[in-house]
């Protein structure tokens, strides 16, 4: 067997999902993982690194192409993807929401025939209403959601929140939580069957290191 | 009159392909090892109908699978649904026809089914499945039977290393027995241990109100996967006598697997919950190193049949001819051996049965081509060797590198040795 791949979401959670794998004993030279190369190795050759788009995580390894890999599970529950999710890591801890104007907390939505609702997570928007039993246009956006409702393009918003600053500053305030989000370790189905010791070995690794 | 219209009519609809040329060859290779195969093992082909009332086809059918179904509606209005997998309908035949048959029954498969799904792993909308039901055996021995018949089907087809991960709902089901869980409940349980999502898991089965020992079981399962000891660690979980009857039927096919020389193929796992929603005791899935997606799958399925009538025990399996050929191909040679340019002559015809008697493809030029433009042809067909039929018993043979004049008892002794 050769190394196993991880495919790893590039941008804001990168350097602490590298800082973990180090943490669990897989050095990882700083040359490697600071520049701009999309493909690194661990020192030992054990693992190799991908950097994808966060949101293409989890295609990368429901198809094999990575044996395992990092994504949140707000892209995980969006994506529909088929792998298993064996460990949360507890970092890029965060929140999906509905907010809105203020004056949104006072309107009784189910009352609204249309309401339309800015969104990056389409499917879990549409579910989400859907349990709720209100009818709402989803206007898909892959950026800025707070933009929506300040210009009138939709009279609500899901988004993923940390500290709901960027709301604030925009005028904005959580109406609902409709899910809470972290970081997941996710393995590709065939991989995990087919190579059960090596995976176990990386899970419990990392899982000695967040302590869950 | 000229239509600015749109046309689909070149187009295909999303999700569907035509195979042609070596593609097709290679799949009907497949098919034909595959028949023959079941055939060694005394399976007799079953060919239900392409689509019969949703009724039939949604019997025990997951939600997922019902969302997936192409469904229609017949001139009185009711409805239709093309067959979405190949164990449903065979056991619609065995119930409301079979069941007096002695047992028990032994068919095989290979036909079309449906889903409207995202193409995936070279499984697209319609695919072709090929399987085996064992039916009226609730024996340890029929699952491993299964099992043997999955290992030389694969052999057989050329896929040298494979794994077959065997699990045992009846373990699950045993456990929550007690529960009186509904299948949504059930199913959010499954999701979770297929997923082997532990927080998820412990949170549902905290919602579901299932603790102390069911519950420590229950979040065991995602890990009890490797070689035999997984069956002791199960046992010394199992809370009932159903969880430890579903282990002893484990460990007896096990045993039975290792009678077969199949036991190098076996990694129990009973993290192996996910799959049809009949399903009622042994289930698996077989995994090939570097595709990330399953090629076969396969279990007991007691409860289906009683749904068409007899209560008949069955197992069986199913794998995708189209995902088999993302690991192997048969390289399969479709071009003709021999191209004949008869000239219309009553000997040519019959020097052209004869070749094809003796097994060659052979092809009869039928455009009236001579000289370099059926050379040329020739050679664009890649046809081995060209014969022209001159008239007064003589032929002219072309290799692609020389020609010569032989006689008819010549030829027909070159057609002998190219059919070795």
């Amino acid at each position: 067997m050769g190394a196993l791949i991880v495919a790893l979401p590039k941008g804001r959670m990168q350097d602490e999902v590298v800082n973990l794998f180090r943490r669990a004993g897989y050095a990882i030279s700083p040359d490697a993982a600071s520049g701009r190369k999309l493909v690194f190795e661990s020192d030992d050759g054990a693992l190799r690194f991908i950097l994808a788009k966060p949101a293409d995580v989890p295609t990368y390894v429901e198809y094999g192409a990575a044996d395992l890999g990092v994504a949140g599970e707000d892209v995980l529950r969006e994506g529909g993807r088929e792998v298993y999710e064996p460990l949360g890591l507890g970092l890029g801890k965060c929140r999906l929401v509905l907010a809105g104007p203020p004056e949104a907390r006072t309107r009784n939505l189910r009352l609204e025939p249309n309401l339309r609702i800015a969104t990056k997570y389409p499917r879990l928007a549409r579910e989400y209403f859907q349990q709720q039993g209100l009818s709402v246009e989803i206007i898909y956006l892959s950026g800025s959601i707070e933009l929506a409702p300040v210009v009138d393009l939709a009279d609500l918003l899901v988004d993923l929140v940390q500290t709901g600053s960027t709301l604030r500053e925009n005028g904005l305030v959580e109406l609902e939580t409709i899910m809470t989000s972290q970081a997941t370790l996710i393995v590709n189905r065939a991989s995990h069957k087919l190579q059960l010791r090596v995976i176990n070995e990386i899970i419990a690794r990392l899982a000695a290191q967040i302590g869950s | 009159m000229a239509t600015s219209e749109p046309t689909l009519r070149h187009q295909l609809p999303h999700g569907l392909t035509d195979l042609f040329g070596e593609q097709a060859a290679a799949k009907t290779t497949l098919e034909d090892v595959l028949q023959a195969t079941f055939r060694r093992w005394s399976y007799t082909r079953i060919i239900p109908p392409t689509f019969e009332y949703f009724d039939s086809i949604a019997t025990g059918a997951s939600p997922q699978l019902l969302d997936e179904m192409y469904r229609f509606f017949d001139r009185e209005g009711r409805m239709l649904a093309l067959r979405t997998d190949m164990t449903v309908p065979t056991a619609r035949v065995v119930g409301a026809k079979l069941y007096d048959q002695p047992l028990p029954l032994r068919f095989y498969y290979i036909g079309n089914v449906f889903r409207h799904e995202e193409p995936q792993a070279g499984r697209r909308r319609e695919f072709t499945q090929a399987g085996t039901e064992l039916i009226g055996a609730g024996t340890p021995e029929a699952d491993a039977e299964v099992l043997a018949v999955v290992v030389d089907a694969l052999q057989a087809m050329g896929v040298a290393e494979f794994q077959i991960n065997l699990g045992q709902v009846a373990y699950l089901k045993g456990i929550l027995a007690g529960g009186r869980l509904d299948n949504g409940e059930l199913y959010r349980i499954e999701q979770a241990i297929s997923r082997k999502n532990d927080v998820e898991l412990a949170q549902v089965l905290t919602a579901l109100g299932i603790t102390g020992d069911a519950g420590r079981a229950v979040r065991a399962i995602p890990h009890l996967c490797g070689g035999e000891e997984v069956l002791d660690e199960a046992e010394c979980l199992a809370v009932n006598a159903a969880a430890l009857e579903a282990i002893a039927w484990l460990r007896r096919i096990y045993a039975l697997a290792q009678a077969l020389g199949i036991a190098e193929h076996i990694i129990l796992d009973l993290s192996e919950v996910r799959s049809m929603a009949y399903y009622t005791g042994i289930t698996f899935h077989t995994y090939v190193a570097g595709l990330g997606f399953h090629i076969c799958s396969g279990g007991r399925y007691d409860g289906l049949i009683a749904n068409f009538g007899a209560d008949l025990p069955a197992v069986g399996f199913a794998l995708g001819v189209e995902r088999i050929m993302l690991v192997t191909r048969p390289q399969v040679e479709i071009a003709p051996q021999v191209l004949i340019q008869t000239n219309d002559r009553a000997d040519g015809y019959g020097l052209a049965a004869l070749a094809r008697r003796r097994g060659l493809r052979v092809e009869i030029e039928a455009l009236g081509r001579r000289g370099s433009d059926l050379l040329t042809y020739a050679r664009e067909r890649s046809a081995k060797y060209l014969v022209v039929c001159e008239g007064a018993g003589y032929y002219t043979l072309s290799d692609g590198a020389a020609h010569r004049i032989v006689t008819r008892a010549e030829i027909e002794k070159e057609i002998a040795a190219w059919a070795l």
